[in-house]
């Protein structure tokens, strides 16, 4: 009989192992390295949705760590442990596409080792309980995240892609920090369920830090406003590896984050407003950005931030469910199209849109499961995507929130389809260019992307069984179970789907009567031309590094090296100690 | 005029540490560097000594204090080999002159 225990331990550790032993494998044996990937990576995932069968709610395994740290403990509830599943079954797709994607790539050991210790992370991050521990598992992954961008470490734009994202995610890192420090002040434990079910232990002004840290340290690893500049630099990464962490799994802990501590924030004032605010400006700004942008992998960097802002907003608006729904949808689709787009980069040895176009006839599969992944991706019915869109913007007129919101985030539905279609048709329709040399894609990469193209056509079917799961293991979320026929009732006989859909609609005519409409784009050029400047905010970003190295360089005087000068220095400090402590005695 | 034996201790504690600080502010020579560092830490294992037995713990003060002499065995023994190294590579011991490592 299957246990649950071993079960969380398998799923975190044989990633790890995986990682350990691939590395020590060496780069001279590269076969076995990718047999050895695939391995421990699907021995994860099955693992891992073995789970789904016998979980339980409550902690499940706990490890006495001493009295200052708390117990390691881990629960397998619902929020947790279909992110697990996400990570481990995507991370076992990325990894068999990879094997096709990276052959013949050198020092391959330290590509699949951080893959594997990222999908070990990503797992433990997920399931455990402890704060702390948490913490030190979101660092984890943002070191992978960091190392796997910087993988091709001989292009410095990859090498300052990756050290971007590393410095903007500890900024995050920084802010669940000192939740955890809080959280440990005042309850003396770092158990995250003891706190979300009795948030009226807290001050309510610590509560309110202890919410706005938690919400900075999601909207940097989520990369939402204002920290997104650091997701489409990220795009120098492997295609397998934008896929994984920069579609279907980091970056959706923040989203995770924000969900889990819902119930403890609720009633911060002004906390649902703003996770809200920020879910929406990240949506408008992204599709925008993603609708002028040229390289195909940046088009999707853009809608990845644009999507996930729909989940921060869901979760603003209280829709938990909806959240993880379309985070669900979006881990799929998204996925699935990183991983086409990939195909489609490898075959063709470019990724600017502009010197692509007509690929439809030389890549069939490569055309047919990206655009199975732009519809869901559009909204378009029957695809995953467009039932979790249409449960966000329903929670979005619950609750009495705020209708003009849920009007931007219309607004961005449309947006969505827009930027989709343009990007299917630049790459895949339109003229052929001339002097092309096209690659067939591997066997690996179709069975990769095969699962994921049904995953997009069929995962919403298991609204039912999510939402029991979710319901049943989260008491203080108050998650509502609704099965496959409520949601199709829900969905279909609500005026905002269809209201939702002629917004779609309209953002695809728009890129079919687009000559028709030239007088409208001259109008809007210059708010093209912010949206390629990315809103000033990579201004902001070289301000503030180079106002940090000119300060350190203007401190460097200070530093003369000189002993004696140090030892003085030191003197003068203990002087200034014991004046301090007379006179504060 | 009453002396104490804690007196004595406390005052050999401040001229020793006096010594080695006063050591490290005004010269320039490596090895002297190293003298005044011995000379300071010397002090503060007194220190040790007298606060175990002070507090009725004299084992604990002692045993700390016989660590830090291992220690600052070592530590003196990497420095002195230091010196020479600096001395043959570089041909001096003035730590002003001294500035390889800075950028």
């Amino acid at each position: 009989m299957l246990q649950i225990e071993p079960l969380v331990i398998i799923t975190i550790l044989v990633p790890w192992i995986g990682a350990l032993v691939v590395w020590l494998i060496g780069d001279r044996h590269e076969k076995i390295q990718h047999v050895c990937a695939v391995v421990f990576s699907t021995t994860a995932a099955i693992s891992s949705i073995a789970m789904l069968w016998v979980y339980r709610s409550g902690t499940v395994l706990s490890f006495s760590m001493g009295s200052s740290y708390g117990n390691f403990s881990f629960v397998t509830d619902g929020l947790g442990l279909f992110l697990a599943t996400v990570a481990t079954v995507i991370g076992a797709l990325t990894i068999i596409f990879s094997v096709d994607y990276m052959r013949g790539s050198a020092q391959l050991g330290r590509y699949y080792s951080f893959v594997l210790f990222f999908i070990g992370a990503m797992v433990g991050l997920v399931l455990t309980s402890n704060l702390l521990l948490m913490f030190i598992f979101w660092e984890i992954t943002a070191l992978c995240s960091y190392a796997l961008i910087s993988f091709y470490n001989d292009d410095p734009k990859a090498v300052s892609g990756g050290i971007k994202a590393l410095i903007i995610t500890q900024v995050g890192g920084l802010g669940l920090l000192l939740a955890a420090a809080l959280m440990y002040a005042y309850t003396g434990s770092f158990d995250i369920n003891i706190f979300i079910s009795n948030p009226s232990l807290f001050p309510s002004n610590i509560l309110g830090v202890m919410a706005f840290g938690m919400l900075i340290a999601a909207a940097a690893k989520s990369a939402q406003f204002p920290f997104q500049t650091w997701l489409p630099d990220a795009m120098e990464a492997p295609s397998p590896i934008s896929a994984l962490i920069h579609a279907a799994t980091m970056v959706n802990a923040g989203v995770y984050l924000l969900a889990r501590f819902y119930p403890a924030f609720k009633d911060v004032p002004g906390w649902t407003l703003s996770v809200m605010i920020v879910g929406m400006l990240s949506a408008l700004m992204a599709a925008l950005m993603a609708l002028v942008a040229n390289d195909l992998k940046r088009v999707l960097a853009y809608s990845t931030v644009s999507q996930l802002g729909y989940m921060v907003y869901a979760v603003g608006a209280g829709g938990i469910l909806a959240s993880q729904f379309h985070l669900f949808s979006h881990s799929v689709f998204k996925a699935l199209l990183f991983l086409a787009a990939g195909a489609v980069i490898h075959s063709v040895g470019t990724r600017d849109m502009r010197e692509m176009g007509g690929l439809g006839k030389e890549l069939p599969f490569a055309r047919t499961v990206f655009i199975i992944g732009s519809l869901a991706l559009a909204g378009i019915p029957i695809l995953n995507g467009f039932w979790s869109k249409e449960l966000i913007l329903e929670a979005g007129l619950e609750h009495g929130n705020p209708i003009w919101i849920y009007v931007v985030m219309l607004i961005v539905a449309g947006l969505t389809a827009l930027y989709t279609i343009r990007c299917v048709w630049m790459v895949f329709y339109g003229e052929k260019k001339q002097g092309q040399h096209i690659h067939p894609i591997g066997r690996n990469m179709k069975i990769a992307l095969t699962p994921l193209a049904i995953g997009a056509l069929t995962t919403w079917i298991l609204i039912g069984p999510f939402s029991k799961m979710m319901s049943l293991s989260l008491p203080v979320h108050f998650i509502q179970e609704i099965d496959l026929g409520q949601l199709f009732n829900h969905v279909v006989f609500a005026p905002a789907t269809w209201i939702a859909l002629a917004v779609i609609a309209l953002g695809i005519m728009t890129w079919f009567g687009k000559p028709a409409l030239s007088g409208i784009q001259e109008i809007l050029k210059p708010i093209a031309g912010i949206a390629q400047e990315s809103f000033g905010f990579e201004r902001i970003n070289k301000f503030i590094v180079d106002a940090t190295q000119g300060m350190g360089e203007n401190l460097r005087t200070t530093q003369t090296g000189k002993l004696n000068w140090n030892v003085f220095y030191i003197l003068v400090a203990l002087v200034v100690v014991f004046a301090v402590l007379m006179i504060g005695a | 005029m009453n002396i104490s034996t804690s007196m004595i201790v406390l005052t050999a504690v401040m001229g020793l540490f006096g010594i080695g600080l006063y050591c490290l502010l005004i010269t320039r020579n490596l090895i002297r560097v190293l003298v005044g560092l011995q000379i300071m830490v010397k002090g503060a294992m007194l220190v040790l000594v007298f606060v175990g037995q002070s507090q009725g713990q004299p084992s604990l003060g002692q045993s700390m204090a016989l660590t830090v002499i291992v220690a600052d065995t070592i530590v003196a023994v990497v420095g002195l080999a230091l010196a020479v190294q600096v001395k043959r590579s570089i041909g001096t011991l003035d730590i002003a002159d001294i500035s390889k490592l800075k950028r």
